[in-house]
């Protein structure tokens, strides 16, 4: 009899441990509110882009400019391991600092032309979700014809969210650069993929000087 | 301990093991972009295979010169010759046209509640903003667009994707979604005041897209100039928006368009 006892206590509780770890992920707590936090930031950035003295500067002053307060919010150390996947495991520390410096420039690259064709867009936010530590930020960027919905997708830092993935109308930014840097590792492997990226930030660098 | 008792006891051990593995899988299979398996392994390819690879690089460098040449200066003089407000009214009519074929989508997936609200904004769009040219339904009733194909409907009806294909002007779909998209189109054209003649609809057709691109001008070379490959980005990004498209119930956004 006690032995039955013993066994029944002891599946539930296997039970109860388990569903407690399933849930807990779901549990909010005291976490800051991911849109507040944002809010400000994207402020800042439009603001940034709005003032008439950016045009002004030379374009890679401009791009330096942005990207600085970019990182603010945004991680890109964890957006360069992400898009790396299963090889960011493989490579050293130095080799990981090299890999998010390139990709950052390659980003502040290729961002930068967007520069020119901000005219005041307005953010709305719509919602979000948060789930333990990652959070999504929705967003609908609205221009004069049409509207295009951004959504942020963060990861809590001790007690500020940090960006790693942008999507522009269900596109994430990272899944899609992932996939074609699984295709060049592949062919090419890291080595290869590393003079590509190096490639596509020359070939950014010399259609701006021609325009 | 006998032999009733041991029965019991599997059996709960049964029904908790079930409902463990159930919330594992659940989270597993859901795309969503909160969970880490989404970024781990690509979903996208890897469900749907691209047999036709090298027949489909083929058509896609034929379609990008396509646009570069033909469509895309074409929608650039349109965009010059018409305000944009006008074309989004254009775009408006269309999408009006619509939404006949989106309820009766609605109601073969089982969204019954999405498919009356489709019926409505198509009567709101058609009465109170003057067939269709403008879009009252989502302005003034805050009813949102609903997202609803043929493709959707054979998807929940069980049928696969087959295999990836890039079409002659038509782009990125998979086997599945361009017979839907066939389907539709006969539907969609059966109805058209102008279904009369093909040259007269074919007409209708290429106005359409011309509008659509005038108004995404610059987004195509975007996704180009930034890509390291853009056969493969774009494949990738066809079929990230499409699911998010299959996520209406979750993520259908309450604000305008």
């Amino acid at each position: 009899m006690l032995q039955k006892k013993i066994v029944t206590i002891l599946i539930l509780s296997f039970c109860f441990v388990t569903l407690g770890m399933i849930f807990s992920n779901h549990a909010v707590y005291a976490t800051p509110d991911p849109t507040e936090q944002f809010r400000p930031f994207l402020k800042k950035v439009t603001d940034i882009l709005a003032d008439p003295e950016l045009k002004t500067i030379p374009k890679n002053e401009q791009g330096r400019r942005l990207i600085n307060v970019v990182k603010e919010r945004f991680d890109f150390r964890e957006m360069s391991k992400r898009v790396l996947g299963q090889q960011w495991r493989d490579l050293n520390e130095k080799e990981q600092g090299e890999f998010e410096d390139l990709f950052t420039r390659m980003l502040q690259y290729a961002y930068v032309g967007k520069i020119d064709e901000y005219a005041g867009q307005k953010v709305e936010f719509t919602q979000q979700r948060v789930k333990g530590e990652r959070a999504e930020v929705q967003t609908l960027l609205v221009d004069r014809d049409k509207s295009v919905s951004v959504a942020y997708i963060m990861l809590l830092r001790g007690d500020q969210w940090m960006a790693y993935d942008v999507v522009v109308e269900g596109v994430s930014l990272i899944r899609n650069y992932m996939e074609q840097f699984k295709e060049i590792l592949k062919k090419d492997g890291y080595a290869g993929l590393v003079r590509q990226v190096k490639e596509k930030i020359e070939q950014i660098e010399k259609e701006k000087k021609r325009n | 301990m006998n032999l009733k008792h041991l029965h019991s006891l599997s059996l709960r051990l049964i029904v908790s093991l079930a409902l463990v593995v159930f919330f594992f899988f659940d989270f597993a299979w859901a795309d969503d972009f909160l969970n880490d398996e989404s970024y781990a392994e690509q979903t996208t390819t890897a469900d749907v295979k691209d047999p036709l690879e090298p027949f489909n690089r083929a058509v896609f460098t034929f379609n990008d010169k396509a646009f570069t040449w033909v469509l895309e200066p074409v929608a650039t003089g349109y965009s010059k010759v018409l305000p944009a407000d006008i074309r989004g009214c254009v775009g408006n009519f269309f999408y009006n046209l619509g939404e006949p074929v989106r309820s009766v989508n609605c109601l073969l997936q089982g969204r019954f509640r999405e498919s009356g609200l489709v019926v409505s904004r198509f009567f709101i769009n058609t009465i109170g903003g003057v067939f269709g040219l403008a879009d009252p339904a989502s302005r003034e009733f805050e009813i949102a667009r609903v997202k609803a194909s043929f493709g959707q409907t054979f998807s929940v009806w069980g049928i696969g994707d087959g295999f990836y294909v890039v079409l002659p002007l038509l782009g990125s779909s998979t086997l599945r979604d361009f017979s839907g998209d066939v389907v539709e189109t006969l539907v969609t054209t059966s109805y058209y005041p102008w279904n009369d003649d093909i040259v007269t609809s074919a007409t209708v057709f290429g106005i359409q897209d011309v509008n659509y691109i005038s108004l995404h001008l610059g987004v195509y070379e975007d996704i180009k100039s930034m890509s390291f490959d853009p056969y493969v980005a774009l494949r990738n990004a066809y079929f990230q928006s499409r699911n998010k498209m299959s996520d209406h119930v979750i993520l259908s956004n309450p604000t305008l368009k």
